[in-house]
């Protein structure tokens, strides 16, 4: 199967974070590749590694996010291309799944995965607005992933259960980090991405109108969340405190 | 004067509570505003759920009723919802945060060409669109957001409204609907459900989460009887989902599901971020656990330091005189 994984570039959000007049600093030192797409690249490779096939990265960001692309080719895919930004874009998912449909538009391939979200605004909307635009049949939340008789099998985390889903090919699916623990490259994987082709496109080469990139969503300014307050805590006798906490559910917090 | 559209969600055959808590907000919102607000419900038995949905102010209610509405399956469900948008034309349609509603937010916006505001914590009406909270970067961040446009889409975290009853006679207008088999793209082919008698977490009152700390039979039988006594749902950290002593769909956290309940017990689990992130806006956080220094007990309202096998069971205890 020929795939293709959409990934990003973003902050690492379990590095401090930083608010000034609104605005988020981010750390040019702590960008990641986001953790869902990690899962959708190993979870590519696995199946690639089972029925054959290739994994092709596509990444959308600044120069910097080549480092992010290299990652996922020292992990094992194949080859990349970096559809460069100028870093001062202000895109929302919309915009950005614009650009993936438009890249996609003359491509031949059997699925299009995604992470379900990104790490850092947790949206989840590119990969559906992306199936959309390309009217693919899709899934999403996928937990697993088979192939089979060239059809993909996806094992999706629904509200109250997992749903077995088969899609026909070409498809796309967005990939839950549930589903496998993303490989950390070797030294042979670092040293074989190096040779790996990363292809350069410009958003311009693309034949897409910066118009119809413009977002309609936008963020006003950034806050911190306010800390909840700790409370009491109580040590001592297990059953005296467990008692008193008990009691004080009732008669203090009133939730009993 | 506007339209404010709410989809009412349904799971195991009543009208999830989440749903309501935004039809209720979208009615306030409507009365201050002078906008009409409308509700739209996709069910095998849609025309069932009327009654209950005018309880809470919509003067219209969208009924899609078909038998392919059974399972939630993407394909049939944006056909209804876009059906349903040419009649309603609404200038904000609002949904409960579902991961239903997840599967399908981005592809209706992009099919309707409408902005979209994911998974917010609260929203407004301005001028020629909304303005809305969302969490971000793993829920430490509260990002202020705005979408502007003809047509705005919504997705609300449950637990953010209170539910306000308001009765109405709304009218009922039914949208006919048919899909030929071949045009359903995906095959559905099985659902592996959690056992029947869970309570869906997004809608449970309280919750008993269970974490690393939980290490065998015997205190899981203490998670569950403390559950069974409080009517909680019970839930789990990563830890335990992935080992595989608890059901995926009972994960809490970042991955997992968002919830907000009265009451979050919070036993053996040490409050990782990612956990926290799904938890944190819970009303009363009661923590367990044996390390005096574990990160949840810096946002526990009651923090009992112990072991959870011997704290458990006088706690139990002491919650069946409590509620006799």
């Amino acid at each position: 199967m020929k795939f293709y994984v959409c990934i990003k570039m973003v902050p690492d959000v379990y590095a401090p974070l930083q608010i000034k007049d609104g605005q988020l600093i981010q750390d040019a030192d702590r960008m990641v590749l986001n953790a869902y797409d990690a899962s959708a690249v190993e979870e590519a490779l696995v199946l690639k590694e089972k029925h054959g096939g290739e994994v092709e990265v596509v990444c959308i960001g600044a120069s910097k996010a080549s480092e992010t692309i290299r990652k996922a080719l020292a992990m094992g895919a194949d080859k990349a291309t970096h559809i460069v930004t100028s870093g001062d874009e202000n895109y929302d998912s919309g915009s950005y799944a614009r650009v993936l449909a438009k890249f996609f538009e003359d491509k031949e391939y059997d699925v299009l995965s995604l992470g379900k979200q990104s790490q850092d605004t947790d949206a989840g909307l590119t990969g559906s607005m992306l199936a959309e635009l390309l009217d693919l049949p899709y899934t999403t939340n996928a937990v697993g992933l088979e192939a089979e008789d060239g059809k993909l099998i996806v094992k999706r985390q629904g509200d109250t259960g997992q749903e077995m889903i088969e899609l026909p090919t070409p498809c796309a699916v967005t990939c839950s980090n549930d589903m496998n623990e993303p490989r950390i490259p070797n030294l042979k994987g670092i040293m074989a991405s190096k040779r790996k082709p990363m292809e350069q496109v410009e958003i311009s080469s693309l034949g897409i109108n910066e118009d119809e990139l413009k977002a309609n969503t936008r963020v006003l300014g950034y806050e911190e969340k306010p800390e909840r307050e700790a409370g009491k805590k109580y040590e001592g006798e297990p059953e005296e405190v467990a008692r008193e906490v008990a009691q004080l559910l009732d008669t203090e917090a009133n939730v009993i | 004067m506007s339209t404010i559209l709410t989809h009412i969600a349904i799971a195991d055959g009543k009208i999830k509570r989440s749903s309501l808590e935004v039809l209720s907000h979208c009615k306030q919102l409507a009365d201050q505003g002078g906008h009409t607000v409308e509700a739209v419900v996709v069910d095998a038995n849609a025309s069932s759920f009327v009654e209950g949905i005018q309880k809470y102010g919509a003067s219209k209610v969208y009924v899609v009723e078909d038998p392919v509405f059974k399972n939630h399956m993407n394909t049939p469900l944006l056909k209804a919802l876009a059906k349903v948008m040419e009649s309603a034309n609404p200038s904000v349609f609002a949904f409960a945060s579902t991961e239903g509603t997840k599967d399908i937010l981005g592809a209706l916006a992009a099919n309707q060409n409408a902005a979209v505001l994911p998974d917010v914590s609260s929203f407004e009406l301005i001028d020629g669109g909304i303005k809305a909270k969302r969490p971000v970067m793993a829920a430490k961040i509260i990002a202020s957001t705005e979408a502007k446009g003809d047509t705005i889409l919504v997705s609300v975290r449950s637990g953010s409204y209170d539910l306000a009853e308001n009765e109405t006679s709304a009218e009922t207008v039914n949208i006919d609907f048919s899909m030929d088999d071949n045009d359903l793209k995906a095959t559905l082919k099985e659902i592996i459900s959690a056992s029947g008698d869970t309570i869906d977490l997004n809608e449970a009152e309280s919750i008993v989460a269970a974490g690393r700390g939980v290490k065998d039979e015997e205190g899981q039988k203490l998670i569950s009887e403390l559950a069974e006594l409080l009517n909680a749902g019970i839930g789990a950290s990563r830890a335990l989902t992935e080992a595989g002593v608890y059901d995926p769909s009972l994960q809490i956290g970042q991955t997992g599901k968002v919830v907000s309940p009265q009451l979050y017990i919070a036993v053996g689990i040490s409050g990782a971020i990612q956990h926290v992130a799904g938890m944190t806006n819970s009303k009363v956080i009661v923590a367990i656990n044996k390390d005096p220094d574990a990160p949840i007990f810096e946002i526990a309202d009651y923090g009992i330091v112990g072991d959870l096998y011997k704290v458990l069971p006088p706690f139990i205890d002491e919650l069946k005189k409590v509620k006799s």
